[in-house]
């Protein structure tokens, strides 16, 4: 141990005036850095055989930190969370193995190849208790894991598109809202994400929100770059052009739209009614984890309706139980916006495993940023 | 072979190589190694989940006109952001060197200081003074212009370069400048020459060093430019550095990427070495040679 008044190499650096440039370099590399872990407090006493810690690999402002404080002090298992910044990272360090994670939450593209790839483990559901038959048919029971073998899903959510008043129009389809956005000159905003602005510039055009053969991509390519000169920016991070008023029209995921309409009652999120996207993230145990009795334990806990009722109180994405949505607080539960009618999102689409891994359609957004 | 002769040789001959060994180790290690690494995986193919996959193909080299336009918009930005800097640095430098007397310290303390402060953040603050309720709006007010757009156009993405990079070019051509003997400058005026033409016959030529070296820290970092096109610029206009990193991170097409990486280190090569003659150019006979 370096005695407390050593000065770090680090530190020195940031004396000379050298930091800004550490930091500066951090960024770019920021995509590779480690994620952020936390574990909450609570006894490390060891409890039986369900060990006593529990690694949870998921994403930001996700949990509850006191649901998972009150997990610890039912069971005696510490919770160690790791936040996570995309589903690559995640899948990156599963494959690496001995990740020590108990408890991922993928989203629902990368399960098929999690699933092909050995890398989760059947749920025990005599273990956990829980029973999807009354669960919303919109998410349980999908391509990507038939009856629910290998994962739950925890949240899901939609890619919508986001407006104020100044776009002077109110787009209900994605056929609407490309038309729209060059006539706007640089006031539109399409997300940086190959599976939600490629899908729903296709949905657009009358495509498959999945496609992916060559001819179909090289309209989406030639659409898409033709109107690039009159977006604003294609970024994620759209939330602060909306309320900056610099961007009056966007894609949006549910949680921006959320957040953006909450705050600016002048803003509507609407899904498309010629399709789009649905997604869910999902909890999965892997095939090596290090306490599997902790994970049993954890999602037993996790799916008691108290429990994941807060967890949306905190999170705002919605559940797919309908027996949670009753203890949901009526605010976030008449939200339309977080909990859509059901009509609203049967032509929705989920982005499939294919999708997610095509290199074409990779290659084809990474030409369109490029152009 | 007595002892004596055995010793001086190995002195002389086997001490300097080995003196030399972790230099030359440091470099087969951290330089050769990885250029090789690169090369290796820029003639292979991309895995069917992405990545690296063993192989022999030059078909990466011919897809790199893909990224014609990063690239042009790269070499662009670099030279006109560097341009501008300069513009704007060297009569700064020049101020503080030749006429600021005691303020000095503190202006220069002024430049400095705030680049304590992580570039990410500076750069994220000018999206705020630059969008719609930022400048525009200032101006708007004052009734000087109406529906200005600042964020999301080259113009952020060049005053993102100039604001970022301004004080890699300030200190060089401050330090050529102040090491100026200020006696050359009054022997020019002795000698008849007005304030322009020493300017130009005495002052520049003898800052030129300054000036290279300050060119040359601004382009090559603003060629590996990462931030500024995706904060200032809305990822519109697209440099090399975010095009590398669409094809490591998002579209994981390694060889591809490694292909326009290596290519991307043989320009700043080049630029290297023109630096280098040109530097080597204007600081070999200088005027001042024959008087000191």
């Amino acid at each position: 141990m370096p005695s407390p008044n050593a000065i770090s190499r680090r530190h020195l650096l940031g004396l000379l005036g050298y930091g800004s440039l550490l930091a500066g370099t951090g960024v770019a590399a920021s995509a590779c850095a480690p994620p952020v872990k936390e574990t909450n407090g609570g006894s490390a006493a060891a409890s039986g055989g369900s060990g006593s810690t529990l690694t949870l690999a998921t994403w930001p402002n996700y949990d509850d930190p006191a649901v998972l404080q009150r997990f610890t002090e039912e069971t005696g298992i510490r919770v160690n969370v790791q936040v996570f910044g995309s589903t690559e990272e995640m899948e990156a360090l599963l494959r690496a193995g001995n990740s020590g994670i108990d408890v991922a939450v993928p989203s629902q593209y990368a399960i098929p190849g999690w699933i092909k790839g050995d890398l989760l483990q059947p749920l025990d559901y005599d273990k956990i208790g829980v029973d999807l038959s009354s669960w919303n048919k919109a998410v349980v029971d999908q391509e990507f894991d038939p009856g629910n073998r290998f994962t739950i899903p925890k949240h899901w959510g939609t890619t919508g598109m986001i407006f104020s008043g100044d776009a002077g129009g109110e787009p209900s389809s994605w056929a609407e809202f490309f038309k729209l956005a060059p006539e706007l000159d640089r006031r539109a905003v399409i997300v940086d994400h190959q599976i939600s602005s490629i899908g729903s510039a296709a949905v657009s055009l009358g495509l498959d929100f999945n496609v992916r053969d060559e001819k179909g991509l090289g309209e989406v390519e030639r659409f898409l770059k033709s109107i690039k000169p009159k977006l604003f920016a294609i970024s994620s991070d759209i939330q602060p052009g909306l309320r900056n008023g610099d961007t009056w029209l966007s894609i949006a995921w549910t949680g921006d739209g959320v957040q953006v309409v909450r705050d600016n009652p002048g803003f509507k999120y609407v899904i498309g009614k010629d399709g789009g996207e649905i997604w869910s993230d999902n909890w999965s145990v892997p095939k090596d984890a290090p306490h599997p009795d902790a994970a049993w334990a954890f999602l037993k806990f996790i799916h008691e309706p108290k429990n994941a009722a807060d967890n949306i109180n905190f999170s705002l994405y919605p559940h797919a139980d309908p027996a949670v949505t009753e203890l949901v607080d009526s605010n976030v539960r008449d939200n339309p916006v977080i909990y859509p009618a059901e009509e609203t999102i049967a032509p929705l689409s989920f982005a499939t495993a294919e999708t997610y891994n095509s290199p074409l359609r990779a290659e084809t957004w990474a030409r369109i940023k490029s152009s | 072979m007595s002892r004596k002769t055995m010793a001086s040789t190995s002195r002389r001959g086997r001490g300097p190589a080995l003196a030399a060994t972790p230099a030359v180790l440091w470099f087969l290690l951290f330089m050769f190694a990885p250029l090789v690494v690169l090369f290796v995986v820029s003639v292979g193919v991309r895995g069917p989940g992405g990545g690296y996959q063993p192989g022999f193909t030059l078909a990466n080299y011919g897809e790199l006109q893909t990224r014609l336009v990063p690239i042009l918009n790269t070499i662009e930005f670099s030279l006109l952001g560097t341009v501008v800097t300069l513009l704007l640095a060297y009569p700064l430098a020049y101020y503080l060197a030749m006429k600021a007397g005691r303020k000095k310290v503190v202006l220069l303390a002024l430049i400095i200081v705030p680049f304590w402060t992580s570039m990410l953040i500076r750069t994220y603050a000018w999206t705020f003074l630059l969008g719609s309720k930022g400048i525009p709006e200032v101006l708007s007010a004052m009734g000087l212009a109406d529906d200005v757009r600042l964020l999301n156009t080259p113009f952020a993405i060049v005053l993102g370069i100039v604001y970022n990079y301004l004080p890699l070019m300030l200190l060089p051509i401050y330090v050529s400048l102040e090491r100026l003997d200020p006696a050359l400058r009054a022997a020019s005026k002795d000698l008849g020459a007005g304030r322009l033409a020493t300017f130009r016959q005495v002052t520049l030529p003898l800052s030129a060093p300054g000036v290279l070296s300050g060119c040359l820290l601004v382009f090559i970092p603003v060629m590996g430019e990462y931030l500024i096109p995706v904060l200032l610029g809305g990822g519109r206009s697209y440099f090399l550095g975010n095009a590398l990193a669409d094809l490591f991170l998002q579209s994981r097409n390694w060889p591809l990427g490694a292909a326009l990486a290596g290519s991307f280190i043989l320009l700043m090569s080049f630029v290297v070495v023109g630096y280098s003659w040109l530097t080597r150019r204007l600081t070999g006979p200088l005027p001042t040679e024959g008087v000191l």
